[in-house]
């Protein structure tokens, strides 16, 4: 909590500190370091441990092993199998079709693994730990939102850009060039660019809304923690009067962190299964109208973006 | 906007006698960039992010998919043979239906021969007997008639042969043999004559 209040720039809080830079030299904005380890990488790697080591093992127990009973999920497993067949059938079904089953293992991972990072986000390791050991001389921060750095949501939003064109080219093939092109040919100069920009900036609003939503959450509560410092400093009575509402605040302002952490994963996943749908279901259409006639998704897509922007 | 300025300078002091060591690392680093990163975490996502995708897609979705597969075939094969179970069970239902029906209507039919031959024989019965009441009354008739005869021509014999015995003696007179037996014959002539007419 204290080195929540150590600064009074809120963005102190959610923002990366390294622990470990390389220097690269050269004045270049994002090429001058190279960070080989910061409290954000390390929650992503505890992220990591946690999907390989428990997930894995409690997400695949199951009653018995034979007959009905090999069929039935047992206690976490009822969750991760809850998650994983409403992806399959409500959400990837519905728009991959037949692919579902091929691409089905990347949804659920992007999932489970911006969900757990997320949540990693969420657990105020620093905090707690300098509540049992004491506040150390040179503070170190512990915890982070790997998931609130645009390097990381770009990352993840390149490795969609990828599944897409990469599988977009081998099912789809020539269709899906021929996709990038929806009008007459002589339209193409003018058209390729847009569906290029159009592509490119499917990855960058994905790349975006993930970060920003997981940024501005952590920033609202570092914001709200802050005025209870200010409000002691003006007396005790004050302080006290503050600090109430500010906890309670941040109660509530945390469950619904918890619900962002949860929907933000969600839509990402989402997204990317839709655009992957988009790029491996091209037919070939003159009118561009019936192609999208054919992605009823589509809507849902422009929903969930309203949605998400509403945060 | 006063208020805000004394909160920010307030809070600013507290904040500087209260940690500033940490404030001292913090200002280290630079001012907070909420772009902060760069390359490494780029490289560091994509290691990470891979190796889960690996672990995750060969340790847990591989059996988590195989199982809601085989769950999904299962309850596709359970609904397929409850249909045809069911398809089946309508099938025999309206076989046993037919079987009854038709059995219905044999009983019925057999009911209804039973009824007729128990008809044809009440009849046949009834005729047997009538006809055999009429062979015994007309037997009877018969051998009252024969029985009447024979008594009247025994009554004849007799009464002709008391007749020419006492006539006999009256006249005292001897007849031979032969005047007897032909005075007997005329006798039971005219008995015979007398019995028709007075009959």
């Amino acid at each position: 909590m204290s080195l929540m209040l150590a600064s009074s720039n809120p963005l102190t809080h959610v923002v990366q500190h390294p622990w470990y830079t390389v220097e690269l030299g050269g004045d270049s904005l994002f090429f001058s370091k190279f960070t080989v380890l910061s409290n954000q990488i390390a929650m992503m790697l505890l992220a990591a441990l946690i999907l390989v080591l428990f997930v894995v093992r409690a997400g695949k127990k199951r009653r018995g092993r034979d007959g009905i009973d090999a069929l039935v999920p047992v206690g976490f497993a009822n969750f991760v199998e809850l998650v994983c067949e409403y992806f399959r059938d409500q959400v990837a079904r519905p728009t991959l079709g037949a692919h579902t089953d091929r691409f089905i293992k990347y949804i659920w991972t992007v999932f489970f693994f911006i969900f757990t990072c997320n949540l990693m986000g969420l657990m105020p390791f620093d905090a707690a730990a300098y509540l049992v050991m004491g506040m150390p001389e040179h503070p170190v921060h512990l915890g982070g939102t790997a998931t609130a750095n645009i390097w990381v949501t770009a990352t993840l939003a390149v490795c969609t850009m990828a599944m897409m064109i990469v599988n977009g080219l081998r099912i789809g093939g020539t269709a899906y060039l021929a996709h990038f092109c929806p009008g007459p040919l002589y339209m193409a100069p003018l058209l390729v660019p847009v569906e290029i920009l159009g592509t490119g900036a499917k990855i960058f609003a994905l790349a975006v809304r993930l970060f920003a939503n997981m940024m501005a959450g952590h920033i609202l509560l570092a914001v709200l923690l802050s005025f209870t410092l200010s409000a002691f400093a003006l007396g005790y009575a004050t302080g006290v009067g503050v600090t109430i509402p500010v906890v309670l605040g941040s109660v509530a302002i945390n469950f619904l962190e918890l619900f962002v952490a949860a929907l933000q994963a969600f839509i990402f996943a989402f997204l990317t299964t839709l655009f992957i749908a988009m790029s491996v279901n091209v037919h070939h259409h003159d009118d561009h109208g019936d192609h999208r006639a054919d992605e009823p998704a589509l809507g849902a897509e422009m929903d969930l973006d309203e949605a998400a922007h509403a945060h | 906007m006063k208020l805000t300025k004394q909160i920010l300078v307030t809070g600013s002091v507290v904040v500087g006698l209260y940690a500033a060591p940490a404030l001292a690392a913090a200002e280290e680093h630079g001012a907070a960039n909420p772009f902060a990163g760069d390359l490494g975490n780029a490289i560091w996502t994509l290691v990470i992010f891979g190796i889960v995708l690996l672990v995750l897609g060969k340790f847990l979705w591989k059996p988590v998919l195989n199982g809601l597969q085989s769950r999904e075939e299962f309850i596709a094969k359970s609904l397929r043979d409850a249909d045809a179970a069911n398809k089946k069970a309508e099938q025999v239902l309206a076989e046993y239906q037919a079987q009854l029906d038709k059995a219905r209507a044999d009983a019925t039919a057999i009911v209804e021969e039973g009824r007729r031959d128990a008809e044809a024989v009440k009849r046949t019965i009834q005729d047997e007997a009538r006809q055999e009441a009429e062979a015994m009354i007309t037997r009877a008739k018969r051998e009252i008639g024969v029985a009447r005869d024979t008594a009247l021509n025994e009554l004849y014999t007799v009464g002709a042969k008391l007749a020419t015995d006492v006539a006999g003696k009256i006249i005292s007179r001897e007849l031979k043999p032969a005047d007897h037996e032909r005075l007997i014959q005329e006798s039971i002539a005219e008995l015979g004559r007398t019995d028709v007419s007075t009959n």
